[in-house]
């Protein structure tokens, strides 16, 4: 069966974090730049924080990938809740010391004197918000003691930020907020997306009204966008098989993208 | 993945949906037009101290008309405010011509009468995301489908998952599986994203509609209920009204 010309560029908004799809968008390099330069120097903790779906965690991973062929990084990007395996989790990845018991936070600084590194281990934390208020304080006893330098993600929810207000406020010393794309900005998300993937025939299709009414559905968010995407280019491939005639290639279809934002939520009917 | 003929029928409606205040207004407008003449020239006392309302114009002219439309469109009974807004040219009174800006002109009127009445017909609005309410397709039923999957593995990402425990990796196989009407799966990979990440609210849903279609409804309740007490997530509230009124959705 001859491949689908939408198939490729639907897996491209599968919703998943992997730093080689990074997308360059003038406002996320430049908060990635200062991320870069923050994290040299000196500093205690670095907080990214934003709504659900606004590129922190890829963020986060980007800086991953490019430190660590550098320098001693270590990404936790799953939780470690429960504190005792925190610190040996942390003592394990970058001390490479294995233990069965649980670490005193005494104990961990010790050993990182020991170890002593001439450049000072970066962690990163993904979902930040998901650990204790102790458990913070005891990453902030670290921070402040220069064993280690935290960078650190937190969903910026409703409700707020009571983590961020009480833990970070303060000691943080550098913070950067992410957000939703704008209409210029998701247009080169998804543009380069596809570029990226040679698929330069579907990012032809993509004219300025079409994402105009994407960013208007999605409200810029990059998940919700990604979400569209891959129910809009399955739709595409469905008629693809079906009704090859009804595929218009000088634009996307607004009736498509509709029913797109209808499947995925964004729109009720 | 896609009931493509069901999303259609949605969005057909959904179209109407959109469509209808706008046919409703235009009615509403060509109605009152008739009546308005007729009623204002029978009842000329029940109009209300010109000079008050002229003030309350005068103050926040566009603010005052939305919501005194508003009103009027609720009631859908002809009044002073609305006539004299409505049909400024046919009724020179003295209070138009005063404020000419405000209400002599009808282009700019319409627009604050748009948003004044769709409330009646409630005009869906986007939202944060809500339950899809896609029903899964039926297997078999296209022969597309089963080429989608074979360009996409899912045991790939299964494996993939197995390894790296992300939980955006896990709600979307979950996701992956509920599409597919492979119910256990969607339950069994919510469970587990809901298990390393206890705030992915889609996950939460994936899973309680997956109780659902395996018929433990009940299960479902109380799952929704638990969710919503420690999130007040909306869309969980909204599945669970559902759920309530009108039972194995
Ligand atoms: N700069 C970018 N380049 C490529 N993809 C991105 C970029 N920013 C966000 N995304 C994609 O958008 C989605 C949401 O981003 P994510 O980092 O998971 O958001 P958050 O962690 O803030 O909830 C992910 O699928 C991610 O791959
Ligand atoms: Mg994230």
């Amino acid at each position: 069966m001859e491949p689908s010309l939408f198939s490729k560029p639907r897996d491209l908004f599968i919703d998943i974090v992997n730093p080689k799809d990074y997308v360059q968008i003038d406002s996320v390099s430049h908060m990635y730049q200062s991320l870069k330069t923050s994290v040299q120097k000196p500093l205690k903790m670095i907080l990214l924080y934003g709504r659900p779906g606004t590129g922190k965690s890829m963020l986060l991973h980007k800086l991953h990938h490019d430190l660590s062929k550098h320098q001693k990084v270590c990404m936790i990007d799953i939780p470690i809740i429960d504190e005792n395996d925190f610190l040996r989790v942390l003592a394990h990845k970058i001390y490479s010391y294995a233990s069965r018991e649980s670490l005193s936070l005494t104990n961990f600084l010790e050993l990182s004197t020991a170890v002593n590194y001439p450049v000072t281990p970066i962690v990163l934390l993904d979902e930040a918000q998901l650990y204790s208020p102790s458990l913070m304080e005891k990453i902030r006893l670290i921070s402040d003691a220069r064993a280690l330098k935290f960078v650190i993600t937190l969903h910026k929810t409703d409700n707020e930020d009571i983590i961020a207000k009480e833990h970070f406020q303060t000691r943080i010393w550098e913070s950067i907020e992410l957000e939703n794309a704008s209409y210029e900005e998701l247009k080169i998300y998804i543009q380069k997306k596809l570029l990226k993937a040679n698929c330069f025939d579907v990012a032809n299709m993509i004219n300025d009204k079409n994402i105009k009414l994407i960013t208007k559905l999605t409200r810029g968010n990059y998940r919700e966008s990604n979400k569209l995407m891959f129910a809009l280019f399955s739709l595409y491939t469905w008629y693809e098989e079906h009704y090859p005639s009804k595929i218009k290639y000088n634009a996307l279809n607004t009736k498509w993208i509709e029913m797109a934002a209808i499947h995925t939520g964004l729109i009720r009917a | 993945m896609l009931d493509v003929s069901k999303l259609e029928k949605r969005w057909l409606k959904y179209k109407i949906k959109k469509i209808l205040p706008y046919g409703l207004l235009l009615t509403a407008i060509v109605t009152l037009g008739i009546l308005i003449p007729s009623y204002l020239f029978d009842n000329p006392v029940t109009v209300s101290p010109a000079s008050q309302k002229k003030e309350r114009m005068q103050a926040k002219p566009a603010l005052a008309i939305a919501t005194v439309n508003n009103e009027e469109a609720m009631i859908l009974e002809p009044s002073m405010n609305f006539i004299e807004s409505m049909t400024p040219a046919s009724i020179p009174t003295a209070e138009a011509t005063a404020n000419p800006p405000v209400i002599s002109n009808k282009s700019r009127l319409i627009p604050n009468v748009i948003p004044a009445i769709s409330p009646i017909v409630q005009e869906p609005k986007i939202q944060p995301p809500v339950m899809p309410k896609v029903q899964p397709v039926v297997k078999g039923k296209s022969t597309s489908i089963t080429r989608d999957d074979a360009a996409f593995d899912i045991h790939e990402l299964e494996e993939r998952f197995k390894n790296n425990s992300n939980p955006n990796l896990g709600l979307y196989i979950a996701r992956y599986h509920y599409d597919h009407g492979n119910y256990t799966e969607s339950y069994n990979y919510a469970l587990k994203t809901n298990a390393i990440s206890s705030t992915m609210e889609e996950s939460w849903l994936i899973f309680a509609k997956s109780l659902v279609k395996l018929g433990k409804e009940d299960q479902a309740k109380k799952t929704l209920q638990l969710y919503i007490s420690n999130s007040n997530s909306q869309s969980a509230k909204n599945y669970l009204d559902t759920l309530n009124k009108e039972p194995s959705r």
